[in-house]
This record gives structure tokens, C-alpha cells and sequence, in this order.
């Protein structure tokens, strides 16, 4: 304990010294901090799952996938057609809509992408929608039960909220884009999903998308809206595990059912890579440039820092060999007050960040394919310690072995 | 502005030093005695400079993708309400009317105007379950389509036939078309940047026998749907989107994606005037409801990407740039401590406190300067590198393989940089330096 007060000690005698290299530390470890933030969600949204897959069935050979509406029922079944064939155990459709609410100004923020799906599905096939936090869950069950009462409800998420600048319960007309150009639909907002994942998302009622299709010859001199034959865009199917995944996805796949556009079976977080995969080698950049370049950066600092210190501090390094300090505990000595610093600025930089971007911003918006929102995991409240202990570690591990090695003889010769 | 920015940077630099009468030489001195702090110092500001300098350069790589990209005189028209290529759906009838409008250029009788099928085709790699998304045009005639974009081939390559296909025996004499019956191999002009994502993956023995090891070259094939498809030319496109497309016969896309309508007809106007013009008649044409665009406007409507990442690296830069200021602080302000008595000295052979002031903000200066531009200089060498990326805008968006760009405005930008945080970093410890009195800095 006397040890550890010599250090703080030390530590506490160069203030300004000191707050510098800290300030340095909590600034990097910041950008760090983010930076492993974004790679942990990415990894995570990628990671496969061993059990409750949830596979997704789209158009196989291109994007946007279009396939036919007919196809709801064979996918749900996992075209499953022998008694021996694996069913999925859930099923949820997804139709496409993108509509805006001012068709004279085209801007993001008026833009809506929207999917027409089953309400009830919403809770049971999307993903990190079935764990959410008690009070979280509650709301989410009673604004599905709204959007099933009401047929021309919607759940926006929180981008939408901001964008169009309205409140659950509020009413807002968007005019259909693009595959939903001439379905103009009149929404009413029930609910939001939750913060995070889901930010930039819409949902509505599947009957209400349905409807509108079918209106649409009435208004338009008998045609078909082009995108009536083939509006399905994909399905989620849940399985129990990898092997039901395998067999489900080449029933899917050999069907004599799904062969005109043939389908695609894969797992929910294969479909999130290959989304990813033209942001390669950004990712790869910030992975492998971005953050060794800070790591580097608060290493040459400390070790900087703890050079200029030790060099100041010969004499007093000497004195403290002559009054019987080993050499070893002269390096201790150097190597603790860097530690001290490097894990405490690490540690006070991961806490300001986890509770400025979770708590004061409500999250980080930087849109990575469909991601939108990043938040900083409670993991880099341990992150940030290590790495501002690692590199203090490595920093002073050179200017500690020349403190080790101070010869008390020299010093003093010098000073006579 | 950038340059302007650094050249009144190094003028006052220059002036600092011309008037100021400072001890340089005492402070280079210093630095090289106390070589192992400012090495270390100096190489903070390396591994700062160096990473913006990359980061800058593939903004700039993005930028210039989507400004490069389109020709003043084309008038690009896609179905009403599509933000995006893709999600255009233009018949046959539409276009035969509007490539007809007074003011699309005429040749040989024919307007120039090209009838293109753009789709994103998913290609499986690794087996079954890894894919990547590939960017297809069908074209109905690649000469015309080539004329429209302002494009051509590299050297060695050709367009593909009128069948758009060739049989697969046939691969071998290369330069003569086939006619056989059954036809194996679809014929594609490619892209350079797509030819090098295509060739990712290839085995040692593959590369063995490769005309080209960085990509794809004539005479190589890949598989997409489920068919060979034989490269006769390589596109001659680069800092453009559309070197990231492969381009084939129309009618083939069309029947194996199932694509069988038109996405895009981009029209050849005089110029950019005669292009607003079309453009203008276009937005009031009655008879189709389409969605006419300068193809120059709505290539630079992608670049709303570029905009999200320079304000990604503007806020790294700053955040990063504080760190490289406190690291400068620190190096600075033990060099004054250690020279307190030196400074002395220097006042009593009459060195004014503004002359100590500029010496050690000049001492910051050199160490930020070193650094930087050894950063710049690590940094420089990613120009030229390729890299996958996303541009879009306003509901639209291309995967494209860019070219990172260092050039001078990202060279000057850096250096600015390193300026600036060696210049705050400097002053106050400058400041520390210029307060204290002779008298007590002897003692």
C-alpha cells in the first residue's frame, strides 16, 4: 500500500505532466472506444447463431429481390412436401414500400422505406425485438396490437419521428417512389420501435399494402401496377438450428415451386454480411489503420511522457537505490505510475463515453448499410482500461529499464 | 483554399524567422540533442498525419468517382418516381418516342441514345453461402453506349457480337465471332475496378497462368448465374461508377435476371445547354411519365456518402488533433522546464520575451512539421490503392470498387493540419517560456 501511495505520489507531483498525458490517453481511447464500438455491432449482426436461426428467402440471382406474392406459402412451409421435410417453426413476409412525404422536394429526410408485413410478426421473427427490456416489450405488444386494430396504422422508427417531425398518434400522407410509385397511403402513427437497430425502419399493416395494390388498376385505366406480379421482396423464416437450416434451405432451393425467379435461402447474418461486403475495406481500414494509429499515438505519448519524467528524475532514482530500493522495484515504481495513468485516463474516457453517446445522445448516428445507430457496448467500460494500461505498459517499458538500470555512482559523480 | 491556407501559413513562417532574430540554430540544437523526445514527439504527429492523409485521400477517391462520372450533354430519364437506376422501369414505347425529341443527337439517321438495363446481380463466391453483389448493364449496342458515356476499351479488347454470346470452343480463337447453335459463353466488356474484385480469390495455380495477376484480362472468364461468361474487353473507365459495371448483350440480362423492361435511356445532347433544355421539355412530357436528370446532376447526387464520411474524418481529424496538441504540450513544456536557465541567458544577451516566444513556437513548429510530413509522405503511398465502397444519395446508390487520391490539396491539408497542432500545442508552454524574468531563470 505504501508502494502504491508512492506512486500516486509521483504521479501527483508533475500535475500539469501528468493531465497532459491523460488527456491525450482519454482523447484516443475515445476514438478507440467508438471505433471497437462500430466492429463489435458489425461482428455481432454477423455472427452466426447456433440455435432459432432466422433464415431469409429472397429473388436469387438479383437485387432489389421482386418475387411473386404466390410465393408466401410454399417459403412458410419451407417447401416442405414428404413427411420427412423440416417446416420452419415462424414465417414473416416483407413487401417493399418507399414513399415520401413532399413528392416536389426529394430529400433523405423525406424519404420513407417502409416494409408491409404481418403486425404480429414483428415481435416474434425480428430479430432483437423478442429480448427488449420489460417496459420496452410492453410498449412494443401494445403498439402491434394497435397496428393490427387499425389497418392504415404504422410503427415508425426514431429517424422517421425526427424527420417528419410528428408524434404517435398523428396522422401523415406519403406519396409512393420508385416500386410503390402511384400507391399514395395515408398513415397513422401507433407506435416506434425501439431506439437502436431499428431506427430507420417502418412498419405497417401487409392488408393495407395488399389493398392499395389491388386499387390501383381502378385509378390507372385498368393497368397493373408493374410491380403487382412479383411484390414479395423476402421472407424470414425461423428454424431450430443450423442442421434444419441446411435442409430447409434446399427444399427451398430444389422446389419445383420456386424455380421462376428461383429463390435464395440463407442465414439471417450470411444476408447482413454480403450487405456489408461492399464496405469491406472500409471496415478493414478502420479495423487495421484507424485504430492501431491511436494505440500507436498514446504509446509514443506515454512513452514519451514517462521518458521525460525519468530523465528529470535521475538523481532522485539514484537516491532511492542508495537508501536500498532493488532494482526491480525502481522499475515497478516506473512502470506503476505509468499504469496509473494509462488505466485511469482509459477508464475515465470508456465511462464518458459509455454514458455521453448511450445516455446524453441516445446513441451515434453513422449509417453502415441498414445499421444507423451505434451505441458503446458496457464491454468498453473494461476496453478502455486495457487499452490505456496496454499501452501505458508498452510506452514505459523501455524509459522503466533505463530507470532500472541508473547507476547511483554515475548520478552522483556527475553532480560532483 | 487549402493551398492559399498553407502558402500564408509558410509566408509567416518565413516572416517569423526573417524578423524575428531568433536563436534557430540554438533551438535545432536542442532538438537534435534531445533527439529521442522529439523523434517520439515527432512521430505522434506521423501516425496522425499519415492515417488522415489516407482517410482524405479515399474521400477524395469518392468525390471525384461521382464528379467524374456522367457527361455534361447527357439528359439521363428513368421511370417517374425513381430515385435510382435500379428501381427504374421504362417500356419499350416510352423510349422509342422520346430518342426521337428534337435536340437528342442524330448519326447515320440513328439518335444516340442508348437503352440500358442496369441490374445488381448476386454472385456466389467461396462455395455456396458467401456472395457479392455485382453491378450489370445490358446494352443493346455497346459501340453506341460507349459513344454515349464518353467511354472506350484498353487496348487488346473488343465489343461484344450482336448475339452477345459465343460458343465455348470458340473461346480459344478469341478474335473470331462464333455463330455456333448452342451458344456457352455470354460475352462481357467489364470495368477494371470490377475485373480486380472479380479476381479476389483466385488460387496460386489459377495465377499461374493469368495474363494478369492484379485482375481479370480479355480472354478470362468468371461464373454468374449459373454461366461462364467470357471477358472480350476491358473498359477503359477509370474515376468513373461505371468501372465498377459489367456491361453485356441486353437481351440476355434481361432473360437471365428476368429484367425485362428498360431501366435507363441516357440521350446525347449538343452540350450541357442543349442538355437542360431536353431536360426541361422532358419534365412536362405528357405522353410517358418519366423522370428525365443530367446525368452530370445525378452522379453528383451520389456523392451525399462522401459528404457523411469527410464529416466522419473532420470529426476524427479534430478529436485526433487534440491528442497530437496535448502530446506537443507535454514535449514542450518539459523543454522549457529543462532549459529555464538557457532562456535566462538568452534575455540577458537581450533576446526580447517575443523573440523567446516565437524560438520555442518555432521549436513546436519544426517538430510538427518533421512529423507531418513524414506522415504525409507514409500516407502519400496509398495513392492509387483500390477500395469497395458505397456511393449514394437521395434513395440511390452504387457499390463501386475507388481509387484512393492523394494530391496536392490533401498533401497541403495534412501539413496544415500538423501546423495548426504544433502551433497550439507550442503556446502556451511559448507563453511559459516568454514570462519568466531573467534574473529568477538564472537562479
Amino acid at each position: 500500500m505504501k508502494y502504491f501511495r508512492l506512486i500516486v505520489r509521483n504521479v501527483a507531483r508533475n500535475p500539469l505532466r501528468s493531465l497532459l498525458t491523460s488527456l491525450v490517453t482519454i482523447v484516443l481511447v475515445f476514438v478507440v472506444t467508438m471505433v471497437w464500438s462500430v466492429l463489435w455491432l458489425l461482428d455481432l449482426v454477423t455472427a452466426e447463431r447456433s440455435e432459432n436461426f432466422t433464415a431469409m428467402v429472397a429473388e436469387r440471382w438479383s437485387v432489389p429481390s421482386r418475387m411473386p406474392y404466390a410465393y408466401a406459402g410454399p417459403v412458410s412451409r419451407g417447401a416442405a412436401r414428404g413427411p420427412d421435410d423440416v417446416v420452419p417453426k415462424d414465417s414473416m413476409t416483407w413487401q417493399f414500400y418507399v414513399g415520401t412525404l413532399d413528392p416536389e422536394k426529394l430529400t433523405r429526410e423525406n424519404l420513407v422505406f417502409a416494409i408491409a408485413c404481418e403486425p404480429e410478426k414483428i415481435e416474434t421473427m425480428m430479430d432483437g425485438l423478442n429480448d427488449l427490456p420489460a417496459d420496452q416489450q410492453n410498449q412494443l405488444h401494445e403498439d402491434i396490437a394497435k397496428l393490427k386494430a387499425n389497418r392504415r396504422g404504422i410503427i415508425l422508427g426514431h429517424n422517421h419521428l425526427r424527420a417528419i417531425n410528428k408524434q404517435v398518434g398523428e396522422r401523415f400522407k406519403l406519396t409512393g417512389m420508385s416500386i410503390s410509385k402511384g400507391l399514395d397511403l395515408e398513415f397513422e402513427i401507433v407506435g416506434a420501435f425501439p431506439a437502436g437497430r431499428y431506427d430507420t425502419m417502418a412498419a405497417f399493416n401487409r392488408d393495407y399494402y395488399v389493398d392499395s395494390m389491388d386499387a390501383y388498376p381502378r385509378t390507372h385505366n385498368g393497368q397493373k401496377h408493374p410491380w403487382s406480379e412479383r411484390n414479395l421482396s423476402l421472407m424470414l423464416l425461423r428454424v431450430k438450428d443450423s442442421q434444419d437450416f441446411t435442409r430447409v434451405a434446399g427444399q427451398l432451393e430444389r422446389s419445383p415451386e420456386l424455380t421462376s425467379p428461383a429463390v435464395r435461402c440463407e442465414t439471417m447474418s450470411s444476408g447482413i454480411s454480403a450487405m456489408l461486403e461492399p464496405y469491406r475495406d472500409l471496415i478493414w481500414g478502420v479495423r487495421w489503420l484507424l485504430a492501431p494509429a491511436c494505440l500507436a499515438t498514446i504509446l509514443l505519448v506515454i512513452a514519451n511522457a514517462i521518458s521525460i519524467s525519468v530523465r528529470e528524475r535521475r538523481r532522485e532514482l539514484a537516491v532511492l537505490k542508495v537508501l536500498g530500493f532493488w532494482p526491480y522495484q525502481v522499475l515497478i515504481l516506473v512502470l506503476g505510475e505509468s499504469l496509473l495513468l494509462g488505466i485511469g485516463a482509459g477508464f475515465i474516457s470508456a465511462g464518458l463515453t459509455y454514458a455521453g453517446i448511450n445516455w446524453g445522445l441516445g446513441g451515434v448516428s453513422f449509417p453502415v448499410g441498414f445499421l444507423d445507430r451505434f451505441f458503446v457496448p458496457p464491454g468498453a467500460l473494461w476496453w478502455g482500461p486495457a487499452v490505456g494500461g496496454v499501452a501505458a505498459l508498452l510506452g514505459s517499458l523501455l524509459p522503466a529499464w533505463t530507470a532500472r538500470n541508473i547507476k547511483a555512482a554515475e548520478v552522483f559523480a556527475k553532480v560532483a | 483554399m487549402v493551398l492559399n491556407l498553407l502558402a500564408v501559413a509558410a509566408a509567416l513562417l518565413v516572416l517569423l524567422v526573417g524578423i524575428g532574430r531568433v536563436p534557430l540554430g540554438y533551438n535545432l540544437r536542442n532538438l537534435t540533442i534531445r533527439w529521442k523526445t522529439t523523434v517520439m514527439t515527432a512521430l505522434a504527429f506521423t501516425a496522425v498525419i499519415a492515417l488522415l492523409t489516407v482517410m482524405m485521400a479515399f474521400v477524395n477517391g469518392m468525390t471525384r468517382l461521382t464528379e467524374e462520372t456522367g457527361q455534361p450533354g447527357n439528359v439521363m430519364v428513368l421511370s417517374d418516381g425513381a430515385t435510382d437506376e435500379i428501381l427504374s422501369n421504362l417500356t419499350i414505347g416510352d423510349l422509342s418516342e422520346i430518342e426521337n425529341q428534337p435536340g437528342v443527337l442524330r448519326a447515320g439517321g440513328r439518335p444516340m441514345a442508348s437503352r440500358e438495363t442496369y441490374l445488381v446481380a448476386t454472385q456466389s463466391v467461396d462455395g455456396h453461402l458467401a456472395r457479392r453483389y455485382l453491378q450489370v448493364r445490358g446494352v443493346e449496342d455497346p459501340q453506341l453506349t460507349a459513344f454515349v458515356h464518353g467511354l472506350d476499351l484498353l487496348p487488346g479488347g473488343r465489343w461484344f457480337s450482336d448475339a452477345g454470346v459465343q460458343d465455348g470452343a470458340a473461346k480459344d480463337r478469341f478474335a473470331a465471332d462464333s455463330t455456333s447453335a448452342q451458344p456457352s459463353l455470354i460475352q462481357a466488356v467489364i470495368g477494371e475496378g470490377v475485373a480486380r474484385e472479380l479476381a479476389r480469390g483466385r488460387t496460386a495455380e489459377q495465377l499461374v497462368g493469368a495474363k494478369n495477376r492484379q485482375r481479370l484480362d480479355v480472354g478470362d472468364t468468371f461464373t454468374l448465374r449459373d454461366r461462364t461468361w467470357l471477358i472480350v474487353g476491358i473498359l477503359n473507365s477509370g474515376g468513373m461508377t461505371f468501372n465498377s459495371e459489367i456491361w453485356a448483350k441486353r437481351s440476355l440480362v434481361a432473360s437471365l435476371f428476368g429484367k425485362d423492361t428498360y431501366t435507363t435511356l441516357v440521350l446525347r445532347t449538343e452540350d450541357a445547354e442543349a442538355a437542360q433544355k431536353l431536360k426541361d421539355f422532358l419534365k412536362d412530357y405528357k405522353k410517358a411519365a418519366v423522370s428525365p436528370h443530367l446525368e452530370t446532376d445525378y452522379y453528383k447526387n451520389l456523392s451525399e456518402t462522401s459528404a457523411q464520411f469527410s464529416w466522419a474524418i473532420g470529426f476524427l481529424a479534430i478529436v485526433m488533433s487534440i491528442g497530437g496538441v496535448f502530446g506537443v504540450m507535454n514535449t514542450m513544456f518539459a523543454a522549457v522546464s529543462q532549459r529555464i536557465g538557457d532562456i535566462g541567458v538568452l534575455r540577458i544577451l537581450g533576446f526580447a520575451r517575443w523573440q523567446i516566444l516565437v524560438s520555442f513556437l518555432l521549436e513546436s513548429l519544426v517538430i510538427a512539421l518533421v512529423g507531418g510530413l513524414l506522415g504525409c509522405a507514409l500516407g502519400s503511398l496509398s495513392n492509387g490503392w483500390t477500395a469497395t465502397s458505397i456511393v449514394g444519395g437521395h434513395g440511390g446508390g452504387k457499390s463501386v470498387v475507388l481509387q484512393l487520391i492523394v494530391d496536392a490539396p490533401v498533401i497541403a491539408t495534412g501539413i496544415l493540419l500538423t501546423l495548426t497542432m504544433g502551433l497550439i500545442g507550442g503556446l502556451l508552454p511559448s507563453l511559459a517560456a516568454m514570462r519568466l524574468k531573467p534574473l529568477d531563470a538564472m537562479k
